[in-house]
């Protein structure tokens, strides 16, 4: 032991500390949560990782790379998605959503600007996989099965790659040369494309499966349904899936003077905004309200907006026609009543309230399917390809995703399931037991401390006025300012991880926070963590938490 | 390294008063003492008051003290410093920051006289109150800025007087610089230290720092009760230069003093089966006052 | 340089020639003198340093506690009440071995109210772990001064100098003022060991727990002890430079040679020493021992001084209520227990509250411990006020 110094008069700078870790009954941990916008995001992307890379880095290219680990389409996604993640931010419950599509379009159009490039993760293997389809879902399988080194091939039975990204979506949502740009960049990867071969019939399944290790089938729903109804077999009368992938190869279609949709559906909206700027007067004719519409409200408001008229509580009866032409639509006026097995309300036509809207062009978009021509597996509800929780169909070795398994969704969902097939096609290949992780909680407001954070007004994206937009099929919104993005990113609260806020490291009363020379982030120094539970009270982000000293 | 948090630019972290300190887990006054010394730098001398603060900050062989700590009684450190003060400018030695601390205890009550001395010659030396709002030290006892209702060991029944407006009456005295402030805020402790530092002359910063055990809150609610405190008007936040009153804290939404009072086990007897008791009227007319007087 | 000067003005020049840095002080009567005149010395500019107003003597006693802490000679003055008002903090300056140099104008303790002289008040302080020591006459007080700094100086041990009050404070005399330089060069710019500093960061006034108190008791009560030598060079030298006997731990007078021996201290040392003379024309042989030094108490010098003696007398003005005599007890203790001599220690109390101490009183004080030992007596006591109900 050290002599009593003079006076106890004591030199402090070799003072060895007290250790008052041993006082806790408590532990502070850090556990990193799953956002609820990730966890509300068909494609899985970690939308807190790119916008806090844009809100702490400022950083676009980065950002970019963030969210091309899981979605190599964000420009497309940050166009055409109708943002589930938007409806999970918690910051919903403190002023409003943050812009997250807006943001991801951003730095999607960043990365095509800057020719960002992919970037592998294995350089080469040998084994080899074929996709079907180039839509959303086949290309994100490619994507990530090329990213692993695979040798991969898509089989696309149009001329030109991206399904209905390309021949489905109107191009003043998605500009084609946004569309093209991003699956060059994808393509870019090594995959080999081959258009205009349509599997199972220009090229059999199974010569396919003798070739390949494992095939993808990413074959969407092409085919569009009509209902039945009298004649739909005149000119002038199309599918919903028809119409748009006339106008979108760049043919001109005649629709004349009054145009007539038939649904209430995404195609719908589409069609109906199409025949708009193709001079018509438009008509969206549809069974029940607008509550009960299956479009995304944004669509429906735009159409709104561009004056597309709608007809609720009508129900087409007959098409009517004048020499093969159609002249018009007997429709009848329908009241609802309980709910049917769709849990919407039915629809019962009222007596006697038949009437003719003039029309020069129906459209049918009552419906797709899948066009099964000359590919054979088992169907599920007898529509969709029935496909197990690892995405493989009833035949060993082919996997299957997006609308062909999961009915009509959105690209995002598509690309998800791609993401999950290159995962489990992988799994397959390697023969491993199943390696899908998973996920950790999913935070909600109530567990965030939102005392730290400002309320902000969020970023709203600016359309062109009504007479511009429909004058052509350019794009409605213009690009954004950058700067204003990375503003908004800010405003992302960073659920479940921490964003180097400090109010741990300033609040800790007995200085047990300390920033890790190794890693340099936030930890605790347990040998004087006394367990107090301040810094998790004070977390914004409920990335600290306290747990039973061991 | 990790660059600095850009969400702590102008924020100190230094550690001069520094782990391996007895308080208790979730202690304002050992958080406040940290900001206040870490604001001010290592060019600082401590003077320091007995209390908790110095019990568990200076035990030998193992105190936290990083920077010159001084101790010598419970009233006095206000005429140490003053000593200090003195000696610095008779040997032409410094400049220097000299803190002069202590509780509530020992700036309101028994130290008083050394302060208003202080005060009064005009030594260039900050004093800092820790206000937890009673004798904690010994085992909460009822100091005169125990507020209104405030259970104690000596005021079973509840506190029957005031709390004791010190900062108005430091301000009386002519000095140039009073500031209240609270640990939740640490941005705001940290300016006002240097700001108060820059300034020759005696000056007087007093701090909130919830004492969980004596205050019956858990440690981890340290933080929100200065918030509420605030945010209810009991504890208003400004600073006074040259005798003016200037930069108050605005409310941002005004709360009833309950919220205050209710996360707090020592004003629990206030509320019988969850009814307010009329203690809490007369505590929620010494907040509406409040309001008024300073525009919070 | 002689000059016929007041006690207190004396002590303040003495002061201000030590070159302190920073006075604090609270007026009370009859220390006054002393800092009016130091504050004058300072306000005139002869001396540099900082003399700060306080508002209390626990605050005087704070400021130069504070000041020896950051590296600062520091002197402060009291008396009575003061000193008691300071006593928290005196016990802390010696704990904390910060070498301040006090003055106490002994004199009495309320209730009732006194301001004049005895010695009670720096009896209630005995234990503080301070020097304390005692003037026999102005020139005295004055030398003691110079000493006080150099002694607390080199032992870290602070140093109270106790001069009557009014008998000496307020008492003109010729007083030798040293020459400034002189004082230089006998006490030497204060070297500060351990002081609150910034660039070498300490921690001063720590608190102990059961692991580390003891021991600093310890070994603040043998710092005490080992003054001695301190106390004695430092007189010795001062001896020799100045050219007088001042200071140091006991002196005598006539004492070799003495029948009966008296034990006292401060300016009651003047009248004894009179009477002694006049006892001595009337064949009597009585000596003195007159305490300089009272803490550390020179316990082995008094042995010494007294062995051959069998009738001692300790006279004193102060007193331990419901005990008696306090330096009757140190005189007592200074004897050691296996020693079987029949040696008669008589203690008596006298000058309580500025009672005058005549000649008269001592000689019957003489003439009473010659027939038979007093265990313990109150001189000079006017029995005709005493009423006995409230005994």
């Amino acid at each position: 032991m050290n002599k009593l110094p003079l006076g106890l008069a004591l030199d402090l700078r070799n003072v060895v500390p007290y250790k008052t870790g041993s006082w806790r009954t408590l532990l502070p941990v850090n556990i990193m949560q799953t956002p609820p916008c990730s966890n509300a995001c068909p494609a899985g992307n970690d939308i807190r990782g790119f916008l806090r890379t844009l809100a702490e880095k400022k950083d676009y290219e980065a950002a970019w790379h963030v969210l091309t680990r899981t979605n190599p389409l964000p420009a497309t996604c940050g166009r055409v998605c109708p943002h589930p993640c938007e409806e999970g931010c918690n910051r919903r419950d403190f002023d409003t959503a943050v812009a997250i599509n807006t943001a991801e379009r951003a730095v999607g159009d960043y990365g095509l600007e800057e020719n960002l490039e992919h970037k592998k993760l294995i350089a080469s293997r040998k084994e080899r996989v074929a996709v079907i389809g180039s839509g959303p879902a086949g290309l994100s399988c490619a994507f990530h099965l090329a990213k692993r080194g695979f040798h991969v091939k898509i089989y696309e039975a149009y001329g030109e790659p991206g399904g209905m990204m390309r021949y489905g979506i109107p191009s003043y949502r998605l500009p084609n040369y946004i569309l093209r740009q991003e699956l060059d960049n994808v393509l870019k990867l090594g995959i080999e494309l081959e258009c205009n071969v349509k599997v199972g019939v220009n090229i059999p399944m199974d010569q396919l499966v003798q070739t390949y290790d494992a095939v993808f089938v990413g074959i969407g729903a092409q085919k569009g349904l009509s209902i039945d109804i009298t004649g739909d077999d005149a000119k002038n009368v199309f599918t919903g899936v028809d119409f748009l992938r006339e106008v979108n190869s760049g043919k001109y279609v005649d629709v004349g003077k009054d145009v007539v949709v038939i649904g209430g559906g995404n195609t719908a909206m589409d069609c109906a905004r199409v025949a708009k700027r193709l001079g018509a007067n438009v008509s969206v004719v549809y069974r029940r309200t607008r509550i009960e519409m299956p479009a995304i409200t944004a669509e429906i408001d735009e159409a709104m907006e561009e004056r597309v008229m709608f007809r609720y509580h009508t129900n087409p009866v007959k098409i009517i026609t004048d020499d093969d032409k159609v002249v018009g639509i007997l429709s009848v006026q329908m009241e609802l009543k309980e709910p049917d097995a769709s849990g919407r309300a039915r629809p019962v036509p009222i007596p006697g309230s038949e009437s003719v809207i003039p029309a020069d062009t129906v459209i049918l978009a009552t419906g797709q399917a899948v066009d099964y021509d000359g590919i054979e597996v088992q169907k599920r509800d007898g529509k969709w390809v029935a496909a197990n929780e690892n995405l493989m169909t009833s035949i060993d070795g082919i996997f299957a995703g997006g609308d062909a398994v999961l009915g009509l969704e959105t690209v995002s969902a598509a690309v998800g399931q791609g993401t999950r097939a290159a995962s489990a096609i992988e799994d397959y290949i390697e023969g491993n037991v199943e390696s899908r992780l998973a996920r950790p909680p999913v935070i909600y407001s109530r567990d965030l401390n939102t005392y730290y954070y400002q309320k902000k007004k969020r970023f709203e994206k600016e359309a062109l006025p009504i007479h511009m937009r429909l004058k052509h099929f350019k794009e409605i919104y213009p690009p954004f300012d950058l700067e204003a993005i990375i503003d908004e990113a800010e405003r992302c609260f960073s659920c479940g991880l921490c964003f180097n806020c400090g109010n741990c490291f300033m609040y800790c009363p007995d200085n047990a926070v300390k920033i890790s020379p190794k890693t340099g982030l936030y930890e605790f120094d347990l040998d004087f963590c006394k367990g107090c539970g301040l810094c998790a009270k004070e977390c914004p982000c409920h990335y600290i938490q306290m747990s039973l000293e061991r | 390294m990790m660059e600095q948090s850009k969400y702590l630019e102008g924020v100190e972290k230094k550690d001069l008063f520094a782990h391996g300190h007895r308080a208790c887990g979730g202690c304002g006054q050992a958080l406040a003492a940290r900001l206040v010394h870490d604001a001010a730098g290592e060019n600082t001398i401590a003077c320091v008051a007995t209390g908790c603060l110095e019990v568990f900050s200076s035990p030998y062989p193992d105190p936290a003290w990083r920077i010159p700590f001084l101790h010598s009684l419970f009233e006095n450190p206000a005429a140490v410093a003053s000593g200090v003060e003195a000696a610095y400018k008779a040997l032409g030695k410094g400049p220097v920051n000299i803190i002069a601390q202590g509780g509530d205890g020992s700036t309101a009550d028994i130290g008083f006289q050394c302060i208003s001395g202080m005060f009064e010659r005009g030594h260039n030396v900050l004093y800092v109150c820790y206000d937890n709002e009673a004798y904690m030290n010994t085992g909460v006892q009822r100091s005169s800025f125990t507020p209104y209702g405030a259970r104690t060991t000596t005021t079973p029944t509840g506190n029957k007087t005031r709390k004791k407006n010190l900062p108005m009456i430091a301000a009386d005295h002519g000095i140039p610089y009073v500031a209240t402030a609270t640990v939740d805020d640490f941005r705001d402790v940290q300016k006002k230290v240097k700001k108060a530092l820059a300034i020759e002359g005696p000056k007087y910063i007093h701090i909130l720092a919830p004492c969980p055990l004596g205050w019956g809150h858990p440690g981890e609610l340290t933080v929100e009760v200065c918030r509420l405190a605030k945010d209810t008007g009991l504890f208003p936040v400004f600073e006074i230069v040259n005798g003016k009153v200037t930069n108050v804290r605005r409310i941002p939404v005004k709360l009833p003093v309950e919220e205050y009072l209710k996360v707090q086990g020592r004003f629990k007897h206030l509320f019988k089966k969850g009814v307010p008791t009329e203690e809490v009227a007369v505590i929620q007319e010494i907040a509406n006052q409040n309001i008024e007087r300073f525009n919070l | 340089m002689l000059k016929q000067i007041e006690g207190s003005h004396a002590v303040a020049r003495v002061v201000s020639e030590c070159r302190p840095n920073v006075i604090s002080a609270y007026p009370i009567t009859p220390q006054t003198h002393i800092v009016e005149e130091l504050a004058t010395i300072v306000g005139n500019g002869e001396l540099e340093a900082e003399f700060v107003n306080v508002e209390s003597e626990f605050s005087a006693a704070s400021v130069v506690l504070g000041a020896s802490a950051a590296g600062a000679r520091a002197y402060t003055a009291t008396t009575s009440q003061g000193l008691l008002l300071m006593s928290e903090v005196i016990y802390c300056i010696a704990g904390m071995r910060l070498p301040i140099v006090l003055t106490c104008a002994n004199r009495a303790i309320s209730a009732p109210l006194s301001i004049w002289n005895d010695q009670q008040d720096s009896m209630a302080v005995r234990d503080a772990g301070w020097i304390q020591l005692h003037a026999e006459d102005n020139q005295e007080a004055a030398d003691l001064h110079i000493q006080a700094f150099k002694i607390a100086e080199k032992t870290f041990l602070p140093t109270m100098v106790c001069m009557d009050g009014f008998i000496l404070t307020h008492a003109f005399e010729p007083v030798d003022i040293p020459e400034q330089k002189e004082v230089d060069d006998f006490l030497p710019p204060f070297k500060p060991k351990h002081i609150v500093d910034p660039r070498w960061p300490r921690g001063i006034g720590l608190f102990a727990d059961p692991r580390f108190y003891m021991e600093t008791r310890y070994i603040l009560h043998r710092a005490l002890e080992k003054s001695e030598e301190t106390i004695k060079e430092v007189s010795s030298e001062f001896a020799k430079v100045f050219g007088r006997d001042s200071g140091g731990f006991i002196k005598t007078y006539k004492l070799k040679e003495a029948d009966v021996a008296i034990v006292s201290m401060g300016s009651v040392v003047g009248t004894i020493k009179d009477m002694i003379d006049q006892l001595e024309e009337e064949g009597k042989k009585v000596g003195l021992l007159q305490i300089c030094c009272y803490r550390p108490f020179p316990r082995h010098e008094v042995h010494k001084a007294l062995e051959d003696k069998m009738n001692i007398v300790v006279l004193e003005k102060c007193i331990s209520l419901g005990r008696g005599g306090i330096l009757a007890s140190d005189v007592r203790w200074s004897f050691p227990r296996a020693e079987k001599k029949d040696r008669n220690i008589s203690s008596f109390v006298a000058g309580l509250g500025g009672r005058n101490i005549s000649v008269d009183d001592l000689r019957y004080m003489v003439e009473k411990v010659e027939k038979e030992p007093a265990e313990f007596e109150f001189l000079g006591l006017k029995k005709e006020l005493i009423a006995e109900r409230d005994m």
